[in-house]
């Protein structure tokens, strides 16, 4: 006999994935206090905010079956479109780019909900296919990517169209196209990459040469990368102290609350929080890569694909970027950076991937 | 799904993850404490507070040289470069603070250079209240506190002697300690040679600053000690009567030299012509700069102290004194001296054709007789003149301070040396009434007079009459040091005083011009040839280029019965000791009288 019970899905919820990142959404906010206390004293509160209202975004999700989430996501993809030509036409202008929708309360940057609604249209599709999947079904997710990219590139905002793009392609590669359609594809890109310099921004070209050179220019570009990098290395192994950090405190760091608040930790927390922090990523990849590959559904699997995809590719290039490893695109740390669409597009994301996974539990169980 | 491209990406993860590790573990554990040290250094600042220098006062405590606090805006370009477009900030600075910014500057801004540059010096009051009230629009820009150094109206009859201020060479850094780059020290004068007491030390002050620059906190500070105040031997009235009495000369260079025989205190020291020592912390233009050390009487030059010159006949006082006391001739003792002294083939002439006929050593001081003393020189010998030229502290330092150059003194053994040549008898001729190779600063002149005054002593030349010492809140006097005395028989010094008694008073002095002072002295003209050249000329003399004219010289003492006053003026290709030196001296002593200096005979 079985008795209804309003809080069951909450047994279904993965903690080893769900625990973390509340650590990780706290936390967070206590580093971008600490990082932000002199210039904007209140914005820690606003990541608290946001940060409540993920956690609660994720448990709404976990309690909702997945193929009601994925059916749902081509509305979404439509209004997503409108949104990111809506920005090109009538966004607000900050730092030089159009990027946010202005809704009175709150901005919001629809480009990066697009990340989590492109995967959801993605999974909708491929949740009949069968692996490997074929060329046609290849370019279709492709382009599922491509326009919402496009339209991104258009703000100017390049990060986040990678961003966009990366987990359809990491689908379609782990979805067994044919060597050779790869080799093609690089091919290509690579005969089209004199032609894609040209046409970047000069900011965007000076980024890319102040990280393959920082010596050259020591007082531009390259200046955030090497004060990053100091930061991170003062810290040494146990870190200068919460509201400690010279380096966040005096404005040597630039953006320290959003693009660059792991080098805050870093200074402020040293190197043995640093590393745990960089553990907590990979656990998190792993752990949703594990489902990916225990879930015998197509669509479920998508998504836990597409999300550890996103999930490392933002967490190592952010981390690298400000260790001097990657050049600075401005590509968020998931849950630390200050930011409410990217905090709530990553509750998004892992609200998700809980409902996959308390989807299939309950499933395997009353099947 | 295919199992070789899931392996492939937990392999690639796994990198990813591995290298992040990695580079973690290299910049904070490996070169944390580097990066440590770099992340102080961003944020701390050490500023150098400047301390006033001491005030510089003549000898009677009137005020001469003092600080004043400037204000100059400083920038430091790589902060403007970050944050300022390049016509951004010229606007900025040109609106609110009516700046125009040099080309140096602006490059300086486009390049971002890391160490501070001064933008503008002397702000005004209301150039800095701008500033301050918009101080978010000059990220990188703050304002410095420099002492300037300000002069009173004597200071314009003294530059030489004060000297000007500023900041340390390269190698003055290097060599001394003490020194920082932006703490002002004496370049040249007192300010040079006291330096040690002016400058006080300076201040420093530890600040934290933020990525612009603007000070956030100050986390210690040392206040600046200032220099010491100090006074100079120097009479600042009888430094002008000095500078006036050159002036009204109409001679264009030269320099004159006061002091008190008793003590060898300086009370006047002048190079001529002078130089506006103002400009020195005003700044000059370019075409003032190279109007200045273009002109061919060296206005910057101390010749007081600095040149070397033939001194001619006044340094027949030394060779007289010398030949009584090694007992060449005797006081009273007659020697024929004609118009020509020959020795072998070579003729020695006297300055007056007319020759000296049979004089004593008093009578050949008066008349300057030349050929006398080729003959008692030649007699005593170079080495013995040498000796005695040694004696009175010609060629030597007697205050280190003071005396950069010494005098050039011949011998046999300096001719081998220098010119590979042997000494000739001619050349002892030569020395013996102050030509050839003998050159001695104008500074020397004034030993070569001081000892005949006070009876054969050798004091230690002062500037420095007393400085006040901050720590123990008191004036310390310095006392006069007596180096050596000349140990000849006192009748002898008081035969040469008598010599140069008839300079003045004598029927065939060469200085019978200071017989109308109203103070009774004694002295000795000198006119030392510079060129043989001009002799062809002799009839058309107004046509002598003024670079081949003769050096004039008058050495004196006054009042005769108790010198308190010895001087020594120079003229640069004057011409003539007696007609162009001597009436200056006469000049200095009746301003003297008037200014109530010294007291009038009776």
């Amino acid at each position: 006999m079985r008795i209804y019970n309003p809080l069951g899905f909450l047994k279904n919820i993965d903690y080893f994935l769900f625990v973390p990142i509340i650590v990780l959404i706290f936390w967070g906010v206590l580093n971008i206090y600490s990082a932000s206390i002199n210039e904007y004293p209140n914005i820690y509160i606003k990541q608290g905010i946001f940060g409540i209202l993920g956690i609660l975004l994720m448990v709404f999700l976990s309690a909702i079956d997945l193929r009601k989430i994925v059916n749902f996501s081509i509305i979404l993809y439509v209004i997503g479109i409108f949104s990111l030509i809506f920005v090109l036409v009538a966004g607000d202008v900050i730092l030089g780019a159009k990027r946010w929708i202005n809704l009175g309360f709150v901005s919001l940057q629809p480009s990066e909900f697009m990340k989590v609604i492109v995967i959801l249209v993605i999974a909708y599709y491929l949740s009949d296919k069968k692996s490997p999947i074929s060329i046609f079904d290849a370019i279709v997710i492709f382009f599922i990517a491509f326009i919402p990219a496009i339209l991104t590139i258009l703000q100017p905002d390049l990060g986040t169209a990678i961003t966009i793009l990366f987990p359809a392609v990491f689908i379609i590669f782990i979805y067994g196209i044919k060597k050779r359609y790869i080799i093609t594809a690089l091919i290509v890109v690579l005969a089209l990459a004199p032609y894609l310099w040209n046409h970047l921004k000069d900011y965007q070209k000076n980024r890319i040469l102040a990280f393959l050179n920082p010596e050259k220019d020591p007082l531009g570009t390259a200046y955030h990368i090497i004060q990053s990098k100091i930061a991170i290395g003062s810290g040494q192994i146990t870190g200068k102290g919460f509201l400690k950090g010279t380096q966040s405190k005096l404005y040597f760091l630039p953006e320290q609350h959003t693009d660059f608040i792991f080098s805050v930790i870093g200074e402020e927390w040293g190197f043995l929080v640093s590393i745990l922090v960089l553990t907590i990523y990979l656990f998190l990849v792993g752990r949703i890569f594990y489902w990916g590959l225990q879930i015998k559904d197509n669509t479920a699997k998508v998504v836990c694909f597409g999300a550890a995809s996103i999930l490392s590719f933002q967490a190592f290039i952010n981390i690298s970027m400000t260790l001097g490893l990657a050049p600075v695109v401005g590509i968020t740390l998931p849950f630390l950076s200050y930011g409410g669409s990217s905090l709530l597009t990553f509750s998004l994301l892992i609200g998700t991937v809980l409902s996959a996974v308390s989807t299939y539990k309950k499933e395997k169980i009353q099947f | 799904m295919k199992k070789n491209r899931i392996i492939f990406v937990i392999v690639l993860l796994s990198i990813v993850y591995i290298a992040l590790a990695g580079r973690l573990y290299y910049l904070q554990v490996l070169k944390g404490d580097y990066y440590r040290e770099i992340s102080t250094k961003n944020y701390l600042r050490l500023y150098t507070i400047n301390p006033p220098r001491g005030k510089i006062f003549d000898r009677n405590g009137i005020l001469l040289a003092y600080d004043v606090p400037t204000f100059s805006l400083v920038a430091l370009p790589y902060i403007v470069h970050n944050n300022y477009k390049k016509n951004q900030i010229i606007k900025a600075l040109k609106d609110y603070l009516g700046i125009d910014l040099s080309p140096e500057i602006i490059e300086a801004f486009e390049k971002g250079y890391i160490t501070k540059i001064v933008v503008a010096e002397n702000l005004t009051d209301k150039q800095i209240e701008k500033f301050y009230n918009k101080f978010y629009l000059f990220k990188g820009f703050y304002i410095e506190v420099v002492p300037k150094r300000v002069y009173t109206e004597y200071a314009k009859y003294m530059p030489h002697v004060l000297g000007y201020v500023g900041y340390p060479s390269y190698s003055q850094l290097k060599n001394n300690p003490y020194l920082r780059p932006d703490v002002l020290v004496g370049k040249s004068g007192i300010e040079k040679m006291y330096d040690d007491f002016l400058r006080g030390s300076p201040g420093y002050r530890a600040v934290i600053v933020d990525a612009y620059g603007r000070q956030k906190e100050v986390l210690w500070e040392k206040q600046p000690k200032r220099g010491k105040d100090i006074y100079l031997t120097i009479d600042a009235r009888l430094q002008k009567i000095a500078y006036e009495s050159f002036k009204d000369s109409g001679q264009p260079s030269g320099a004159v030299i006061i002091v008190n025989p008793q003590t060898y205190q300086i009370l006047a020291l002048l190079s001529y012509p002078t130089y506006d020592i103002e400009k020195f912390t005003k700044g000059f233009t370019p075409k003032e700069w190279k109007k200045l050390i273009t002109n061919k009487y060296k206005p910057l030059f101390n010749k007081a102290l600095y040149g070397l010159y033939p001194p001619g006949s006044i340094y027949k006082i030394i060779v007289g004194l010398g030949a009584l006391e090694e007992g060449v001739i005797s006081p009273y003792e007659r020697v024929e001296s004609g118009a020509v002294f020959k020795i072998g083939k070579w003729k020695y002439r006297n300055w007056n054709p007319a020759g000296c006929g049979k004089i004593n050593i008093e009578e050949a001081l008066e008349m300057s007789c030349d050929t006398f003393f080729y003959q008692i020189g030649l007699e005593l010998g170079v080495d013995r003149i040498v000796y005695y030229t040694h004696l009175f502290g010609l060629g030597e330092k007697l205050n280190k301070r003071i005396e950069r150059k010494v005098s050039r003194i011949p011998s046999p053994d300096w001719k081998m040396e220098v010119l590979n040549e042997n000494w000739f008898h001619g050349d002892t001729i030569n020395l013996s009434i102050g030509q050839g190779y003998l050159a001695i600063t104008p500074f020397d002149a004034i030993k070569i007079i001081s000892p005949i005054a006070n009876g054969g002593k050798i004091y230690k030349p002062e500037l420095l009459k007393a400085y006040f010492d901050n720590k123990e809140n008191k004036l310390h006097q310095i006392k006069p040091v007596l180096v050596r005395e000349l140990n000849v028989n006192p009748f002898y010094i008081k035969v040469i005083k008598k010599g140069l008694y008839k300079v003045i008073y004598g029927k065939k002095g060469t200085a019978k011009v200071l017989r109308d002072a109203p103070v009774k002295s004694a002295g000795k003209t000198g006119t030392a040839q510079v060129s043989r050249k001009k002799k062809k000329d002799k009839n058309k003399k107004e046509e002598v280029k003024w670079e081949l004219r003769d050096h004039a010289w008058f050495v004196d003492f006054y009042p005769y019965k108790n010198p308190k006053f010895a001087v020594a003026v120079f003229v640069e290709h004057g011409e003539s000791g007696g007609r162009v030196a001597a009436p200056i001296v006469k000049e200095i002593i009746e301003n003297s009288v008037i200014e109530g200096i010294v007291d009038e005979d009776l």
